[in-house]
């Protein structure tokens, strides 16, 4: 990464809470979800903004549809929209009184989301969801699986791990005190981590059920990314890059990398490339920060400032060279990493 | 940067009229914006306000002390109601009439994000005139309820005889003495005395008994107490006697169940040291947390020119400044203790000794 000249970018100021980001497959389409319950559609190319309406409230969930040209929102109106990257919308279903504030996709085609106690998954190319659940809380998070057979769900006590093509077996449980509210599979699906209420995270391995913690946060951890290799953990809740190690016998034991420390600000977002070893945090003041995993040195895109408020969504383009970004003040940005400003 | 948003905790128990006082909330024409975070769902005709339907869930710390419990389900519900573009006046959540008001009280001091977002203004028991007395004998949870509250509605006066009336509002004074009681029927009461309050009714620690300082102990709250002026009152009914209350507010009375809920006040007069008060303070909660439901004070710190509002739940602590004191103004420290088994003494004396030198 050369420092002497940064990526091109655009920037928008939608006005209202950025709570998503996402790109179409061909990242030529970049979706933000606002509190206003709007969809912006920005088209890279021309940098040209769509708005669609798609909430009455809030969108509380924002995801990339497996169809790879439309986005899904989930919001506090009970309805969990499609929107095209055309503008066309579509209601997938609508849960009266909810709040669809857990969403998960992937890939193959499957998606699902979660409200109360229960999850609804929608099969590839199904249009009625079915149900699985009651967990013993409210499910707070949801991932699937790397290869798309497995649904976790994140729980007061735990995690749950469901067989999506299964839905009637009894779910595997994977135990541990203290509210859960982040679930991410690492991409060789090796391991499950959870974030806790407690300002700790839990890893699992899942090949033989063992499991680790990882504390000394000051606040709790809302954002977790896996390096594609899996070879890193990164965490948002510090104000550097905090990224554990499950190279070799795994971190236990050992302290975290951390590099990239910048104003003392915490970050509040976090990202990892789809293919190569470089992560992005977002940060309470704004600031925006690209890290590399190799070198373990970083690149500041965008500088934090007291009046600037925090990032609250990141997406990285499939392809790897586009990032959306987005604040609670309404900022939202897309970087491209091959163009330089 | 955008104020925090007040939150006001509905508590009371079954039937003491929590749904008439949210009903009227919701009606009312006020010209304000509020999120209700009810129980259940239900239908509810708003055209302003938002209602949110949760179930209660409580969650434990993983820090190993049982009193240290949040309500998830607020944690996510305000986390929502932040991303939204409409501003709110204020929250209202109202709680399930059994329920223990700690945890939520807890809620809004641990979570890092609710803390930033919001403050937590008031904790507005809705009591039965009626029912009281009943209910203290068969639960736990009548009493906590009286106990955490800021604001007392003292409902349905209609259906008891002032005697009862007086009674009751004895009974509701021994077990927390700092509480602003209003008497209604059918929850009528106008909002603006029970929401947004917060700073005003820490602040009334102090202001209750504006002699604390010359006359240690003793409570002469009764004119605090109520809604409307003693001196223009003649309701044969109202205890407007000093003498009459000394009696049940004195600061270690004698609880007439071992496990029943009283109050201590312990004040220095003058400053404390602030890193002595922190460490005693801690140990004390730490110690005592169990028994203490709320703890709140006014201090006067050395060498701080504001008000440092200190109040707890349980174990868990939250402060911050308040007024800046006036030039001349007389500077002394009050602090406030409700709940079980305390020892006053002890409690007083450890509060003297955090004194400034």
């Amino acid at each position: 990464m050369s420092e002497a000249k940064l990526p091109a970018r655009r920037e928008f100021a939608f006005g209202a809470y950025v709570s998503g980001a996402a790109f179409t497959a061909d990242g030529e389409t970049a979706g933000f979800a606002l509190g206003s319950g709007a969809i912006k559609l920005v088209t890279v190319a021309d940098s040209s903004v769509r708005e669609i309406a798609a909430h009455k409230g809030a969108s509380l969930s924002f995801a990339a549809h497996p169809d790879g040209n439309s986005f899904l929102s989930g919001g506090d109106d009970g309805r969990l929209v499609r929107v095209a990257r055309d503008g066309e919308t579509s209601e997938v279903a609508k849960f009266q009184g909810k709040w669809l504030d857990v969403l998960a996709t992937h890939k193959s085609g499957g998606f699902a989301c979660a409200f109360g106690k229960e999850i609804r998954y929608w099969a590839p190319g199904a249009t009625e969801p079915k149900t699985l659940g009651p967990h013993p809380s409210s499910v707070a998070a949801l991932d699937f699986s790397p290869d798309g057979s497995r649904l976790a769900a994140a729980h007061y006590g735990g995690a749950s791990i469901w067989q999506i093509r299964n839905p009637a077996s009894a779910p595997r449980k994977l135990d541990w005190k203290g509210s859960h509210i982040v679930v991410r599979y690492a991409p060789n699906g090796k391991f499950l981590a959870t974030t806790t209420q407690d300002n700790a995270i839990h890893v699992w391995r899942l090949a033989n059920g063992q499991d680790m913690q990882m504390a000394g946060y000051r606040t709790k951890v809302k954002a977790l990314a896996w390096t594609a290799d899996a070879r890193y953990l990164l965490s948002d809740a510090a104000d550097c890059f905090v990224c554990w190690d499950f190279s070799g016998k795994g971190p236990e034991g050992q302290p975290p990398v951390e590099y990239g420390f910048g104003d003392g600000r915490a970050m509040t977002a976090a990202i990892a490339h789809p293919d190569s070893p470089f992560v992005c945090g977002g940060f309470e003041n704004g600031a925006l920060r690209l890290g590399d995993m190799d070198s373990k040195r970083d690149l500041e895109l965008r500088p934090g400032a007291d009046d600037r408020k925090p990032i609250r969504a990141m997406a990285w383009s499939p392809d790897g060279w586009r990032i959306a970004a987005g604040a609670e003040d309404g900022y939202a940005t897309v970087f491209d990493l091959k163009a330089k400003s | 940067m955008s104020q925090p948003i007040p939150v006001t905790v509905l508590t009371g128990y079954l039937g003491a009229g929590k749904t008439t006082l949210l009903n009227r909330i919701l009606t009312e024409s006020h010209g304000k914006k509020y999120a209700v975070i009810i129980n259940e769902f239900g239908e509810v005709g708003i055209d302003n306000d938002i209602v949110v339907g949760t179930d209660e869930e409580i969650f434990e710390m993983n820090n190993g002390c049982i009193c240290c419990t949040v309500r998830g389900d607020l944690i996510r519900t305000i986390g929502g109601l932040m991303k939204r573009a409409d501003a709110l006046d204020g929250i209202i959540v109202e709680t399930t009439g059994l329920a223990d008001p700690a945890p939520v009280a807890q809620t809004f001091f641990t979570d890092d994000e609710v803390k930033a977002k919001t403050q937590l203004d008031a904790v507005v028991t809705v009591v039965d005139a009626k029912h009281f007395p009943l209910r203290l004998e068969d639960s736990r949870e009548a009493e906590d309820q009286v106990a955490f509250a800021d604001v007392v509605l003292l409902n349905k006066t209609d259906l008891v005889s002032p005697a009862d009336l007086a009674a009751v509002e004895r009974r509701i004074r021994e077990i927390n003495p700092y509480a602003r009681i209003h008497r209604t029927q059918k929850s009528a009461i106008e909002l603006d005395k029970i929401l947004d309050k917060g700073a005003f009714d820490l602040q009334r620690i102090l202001a209750l008994d504006p002699h604390f300082l010359h006359d240690h102990g003793h409570h002469h709250d009764h004119d605090d107490g109520h809604d409307h002026d003693p001196a223009t009152c003649d309701d044969p009914t109202h205890d407007h006697s000093h003498d009459h209350h000394h009696h049940h507010h004195h600061d270690a009375p004698n609880p007439k169940h071992a496990d029943d809920v009283f109050s201590v006040a312990a004040v220095v007069d003058g400053p404390v040291d602030p890193e002595k008060f922190r460490v005693w303070i801690s140990g004390i909660l730490q110690s005592q947390g169990q028994n203490i439901l709320r703890s709140k004070g006014v201090l006067a710190v050395e060498g701080a020119e504001q008000r440092f509002v200190f109040q707890a739940v349980h174990m868990i602590a939250d402060s911050t400044w308040g007024q800046p004191w006036r030039a001349g103004e007389k500077r002394g420290s009050k602090l406030v203790f409700i709940g079980r088994k305390l020892d006053a003494e002890a409690l007083k004396a450890g509060f003297e000794a955090c004194k400034a030198a």
